[in-house]
């Protein structure tokens, strides 16, 4: 209708046609659609941290050393344990900072307290309630909040969702010991059940983990000081045909332990805390990509490299690892 | 005239008493079923002995005859009590595959279902207000718009059925054990909950329906009454609703390994329970009151006419404000949630906030300052529909610098993901400058006070037509300005002297302080409003006299607010990790990990997308049924 | 009141009744959580 057709009809000026709208759908479609790819975009560009999903794990406990026990503790504690979510340095823990007390002299302090009512007589007793029971002695201030420290926010670790076993425990407690130079005094288990171990459920902040052997190797850095896929380095040994001299379990124990057994002719500069930031995968990896390296078809444990045996190097057996 | 005014005199107390009598029966009956149907299902199930129920009355004895030797009867034997039963325990070849990830089928389903049904749940709520506030003001206009409301319902109600039906049916099908276990916990009230939809569209429909038909007088009132038993029983399908999902995050009686130990209400009445039902409730409100606000905008944008435009302003501007209001509170019944869960399972909390999930919290930093700064822009540029607004307009730019500083602390991180170069460069872990604004204490001072100047902006708008003509207004005045000035400094003192001076016990009890600073700042606004413009000068204010590109405030409202639901939900549902229910029933389906944000992100936005359409589809249905095709010329011509 | 209509007194009056509120306010919350305040403000714990 023409705007004079339309005056005749109307009789207030409310009525006073506007001039079509052209497209107003499709500029409402394209804003709105445009919004969400905003969002979109800021979530993509985020640090994409992948949860890992539990994935079972069996270990040979007749393998197993008193350092190693203590390694598989460490692990623990960083992973099936949940332990960081909580016990982290202050001001950001909502638990004692336990990785970065001594505590076995801290246990010795709270048993003396007139507050503990538990049945513990050792550290290593203590440590275990506090695993266990872990309302029996709630060190003070870090109660639930108008409990007056009688309550602990803390789950207990043997029950779900953490569910660690007797075992697990006991390896938890050895690395707690062992961190500050104390002995060890849990027992290492003897009998070879399957250990049900789960790799970490990744905790805020880790760096991603690596998706291959070789990025696994250019991300721990190991070319700076070994020769290996094709980089040369005096430093250390080289790596290119390592699957000669030593074999799985020893490579293993190169990286968690490099200090138990160093190659002659070279010094004792290994990092030593590969145990704690390598995820259970790329450990995998990496021993996967040296032990595959050509070897000869003669038995790997005859050169020179491994003169130097300690005591505590374990025997050849096989470790089964499995996903 | 005495005949006259003696009518009208007995028609009040008889609309007053009716209105009372109307009220009070539909209580009543929500009372009584509901009590009746709790009752149902607590006490034992399994019955005592045969012979126990079977009493001897007593006995006949004749004169001279011996007594009877007493019989021995033995019990008669009824069917064993079965043995509790826990939740399976299930591998991973156990679930079905269908050569698509289950989770993300369910997932959409599940997140488009929840749109619709918050949209259902919501609009009849403030239309029911609506409705009464035009009755008050005697005003057709607000029966209009609500009656245009609940049209858009009736279309989106269907949609959310068979919504409903493919999430119920993918559920089925992709977790068949996980939905066995739940069954057999929840038994029969999932029947209570199908039941209930029998009373929710009877009510819908007859409240539609009979809008013109009981429009005046006391058939008001009852039509306001099915509307009130509307509301109640969507509001019990969503606390139903509610169990399932708070059963899954904290369950509640059962034993460790799953078996039902409880009676139904112990299992219903979780820890996380009522925080969920207050969350969802207030949420689902404002998200109802930015969809319509968004179709008010789009039919704003496409007025024909002026009067439309200035109908669809004042639509536009309702729905805002409907949207706005009950926004403000959420973060408060967001933080009680919070808290809940912290203190039931203080794992499930950091995994929430301090863990894998954290990074989450800085994306809805940017859909909640995406909400605010939308919805504060749509003040301003509705502050021009008045001449009065001039005085307040150079306010206008510290509030959006406020409000941009606050969000920009609120969105800054605090773990940073380094590499070992990064590390070294920045000295530390944390920035020294930047990472303290990455811990609580900052976010709740920049969350508060984007609230407080949100409301200021609103207390603006609303003041903008009006001239006090109280003797005390200077006062008045000169108390509202102490109190922001106050306020803001609390709210500043509280994060930062207990936020980083103090432990971490006063940290957390410190935002309580911060958000009853808030509180203060509104309730007082609003009082004070109140008193100061009683019997105030009016300026003109003209609806529809406002720009266009202020509609698309009302479109990024509805358009973040679901991205955020979708972002919320995703949390909620996450924190469980690899459980179905929490410490229960283990998850080792082959997606029992916590995706990343971008694969997160992405499912929010196709779900998005998916929902943006539907609701196009929704309005283009609500236009289509007020379209009428004209008779073909030749046709007239025949029939004159 | 006419004296209320002085900007300063005015001014005065209202921050001396809006602190007070507040302070006693602030107290309070941090009591009712168990969590009690000295005169100054600080923990008492």
């Amino acid at each position: 209708m023409s705007q004079e057709v339309k005056k005749h009809h109307q009789t207030e000026t409310d009525q006073q046609a506007l001039p079509p709208s052209s497209g107003v759908l499709t500029k409402v479609l394209g804003f709105s659609v445009g919004l969400t790819l905003v969002f979109t975009l800021v979530a993509n560009l985020l640090p994409q941290v992948e949860g890992e999903a539990p994935v079972d794990e069996v270990i040979d406990l007749g393998a197993l050393t008193p350092e190693s026990f203590a390694a598989l503790g460490e692990k623990l504690f960083m992973g099936k344990g949940t332990c960081t979510l909580c016990h982290k340095p202050p001001p950001l823990g909502r638990a004692p900072d336990i990785q970065g007390e001594n505590m076995v002299g801290l246990a010795e302090q709270r048993l003396a307290d007139e507050r503990y009512q538990g049945e513990a007589e050792t550290a290593e007793a203590y440590i275990l309630e506090s695993m266990i029971e872990p309302s029996i002695y709630v060190v003070k201030d870090w109660g639930v909040a108008g409990s007056d420290d009688t309550v602990s926010p803390m789950p207990k670790v043997n029950a779900a969702p953490i569910e660690l076993t007797e075992v697990e425990m006991n390896a938890v407690i050895a690395y707690l010991q062992h961190k500050d130079g104390n002995d060890i005094t849990v027992e290492l288990p003897t009998e070879t059940p399957a250990v049900e171990e789960q790799a970490p459920g990744a905790t805020g902040g880790a760096p991603l983990p690596a998706q291959s052997a070789e990025e696994a190797i250019k991300k721990y850095g190991c070319q700076a000081c070994h020769s290996l896929l094709g980089s040369s380095s005096p430093v250390g040994p080289t790596l290119d045909d390592v699957a000669r001299r030593l074999d799985r379990q020893q490579i293993q124990q190169s990286i968690l332990d490099p200090a138990a057994v160093i190659s002659e002719g070279f010094a004792n500069m290994m990092p030593t805390d590969f145990a704690e930031k390598m995820t259970v995968n790329e450990l995998n990896m990496i021993v996967d990509l040296l032990a595959a390296s050509p070897a000869d078809s003669t038995d790997s444990d005859s050169t020179e490299a491994d003169s130097s045996e300690t005591t505590t190097a374990t025997e050849t057996s096989n470790e089964e690892v499995a996903q | 005239m005495l005949h006259k005014r003696l009518n009208s005199l007995q028609l009040l107390p008889k609309m007053r008493l009716q209105k009372l009598l109307n009220i009070m029966l539909v209580a009543v009956l929500f009372l009584g079923a509901s009590s009746l149907v709790s009752n149902l299902f607590i006490g034992d199930v399994y019955a005592d002995s045969v012979a126990q129920r079977i009493q001897s009355v007593g006995s006949i004895l004749l004169e001279g005859e011996p007594q009877p030797e007493p019989v021995v009867v033995e019990a008669v034997e009824t069917e064993p009590a079965p043995a509790p039963q826990g939740a399976p325990k299930l591998k991973r070849e156990d679930y079905p595959r269908v050569g698509a990830s289950s989770r993300s089928v369910v997932w959409i389903a599940a997140q488009m279902h929840l749109f619709f049904a918050a949209f259902v749940l919501a609009v009849p709520l403030f239309v029911l207000v609506i409705e009464w506030i035009g009755i008050k003001y005697a005003d057709d206009r607000y029966d209009d718009m609500a009656h245009e409301f609940m049209k858009i319902t009736m279309t989106a109600y269907s949609i959310t059925a068979l919504l409903g039906g493919f999430l119920a049916f993918s559920l089925f099908l992709l977790y068949p054990q996980v939905m066995e276990y739940m069954m057999r916990v929840f038994n029969l009230q999932v029947l209570v909950y199908a039941g209930l939809f029998f009373a929710e569209s009877a009510l819908l429909y007859i409240y539609y329906y009979s809008w013109d038909a009981l429009r005046y007088g006391n058939k008001k009132w009852l039509h306001l009454t099915v509307g009130l038993g509307l509301n109640v029983a969507g509001t019990t399908l969503l606390v139903v609703a509610n169990a399932w999902v708070t059963f899954m995050m904290a369950p509640s009686g059962v034993d460790a390994t799953g078996a039902v130990v409880g009676n139904i209400w112990e299992i219903i009445k979780g820890p996380l329970w009522n925080p969920i039902n207050l969350h969802r409730f207030i949420a689902n409100i404002a998200f109802g009151g930015a969809i319509v606000g968004a179709y008010a905008g789009y039919k704003f944008l496409s007025a024909k006419t002026v009067e439309m435009r200035a109908h669809y302003d004042w639509m536009g501007y309702t729905a805002n404000f409907i949207a706005i209001l009950a926004f403000l509170p959420l973060p408060f019944a967001g933080y009680w949630l919070m808290a809940e869960i912290y203190a039931y399972s203080q794992q499930m909390g950091i995994t929430a906030m301090g863990g894998i999930l954290a990074w989450l919290f800085i994306v809805q930093a940017v859909l909640i300052g995406t909400i605010l700064l939308a919805g504060n822009y749509y003040l301003w540029a509705g502050m021009s529909r008045t001449e009065g607004s001039k005085r307040y307009a150079w306010m206008i730019k510290y509030i959006a610098m406020v409000l941009v500083a606050c969000f920009l602390v609120w969105v800054t991180p605090h773990t940073l993901i380094l590499s070992a170069d990064e590390i070294k460069q920045l000295g530390g872990s944390h920035h020294k400058l930047l990472g303290p604004l990455g811990i609580m204490p900052a976010k709740n001072i920049a969350v508060n006070l984007m609230l407080i100047f949100t409301f200021l902006s609103f207390q603006l708008y609303r003041r903008a037509d009006k001239i006090a003509t109280v003797p005390y207004a200077n006062f008045l005045n000169a108390l509202m300005v102490v109190i922001y000035v106050v306020a803001i400094a609390n709210v500043i003192f509280a994060g930062v002297y207990y936020g980083y001076f103090t432990n971490t016990v006063y940290k957390v009890g410190s935002s309580v302080m911060q958000v009853a600073t808030t509180l203060v700042v509104i309730a007082s606004g609003i009082i004070i409003d109140t008193f100061l413009f009683k019997k105030a000068d009016m300026i003109p204010a003209v609806w529809g006299r406002v720009s266009n590109r202020s509609q698309y405030a009302l479109f990024a409202l509805p358009i973040a607010f679901t991205w955020l639901m979708a972002l919320m939900g995703y949390v909620r549902s996450s924190v469980r990790t690899h459980w179905h229910v929490y410490t229960v029933m283990k998850d080792n389906s082959p997606d029992n990990f916590v995706p990343s944000i971008g694969y997160a992100g992405n499912m929010m936005t196709i779900v998005t997308i998916l929902f943006l359409g539907m609701v196009l589809f929704i309005f283009w249905i609500a236009s289509l049924s007020e379209t009428k095709q004209s008779k073909p010329l030749a046709q007239q011509e025949l029939e004159a | 009141m006419k004296i209320l209509n002085n900007p300063l007194v005015s001014m005065l009056l209202a921050a001396i009744v809006v602190l007070t509120f507040f302070y006693f306010m602030n107290i309070g919350i941090m009591s009712i959580q168990g969590l009690p305040l000295n005169a100054n403000l600080t923990p008492a714990q």
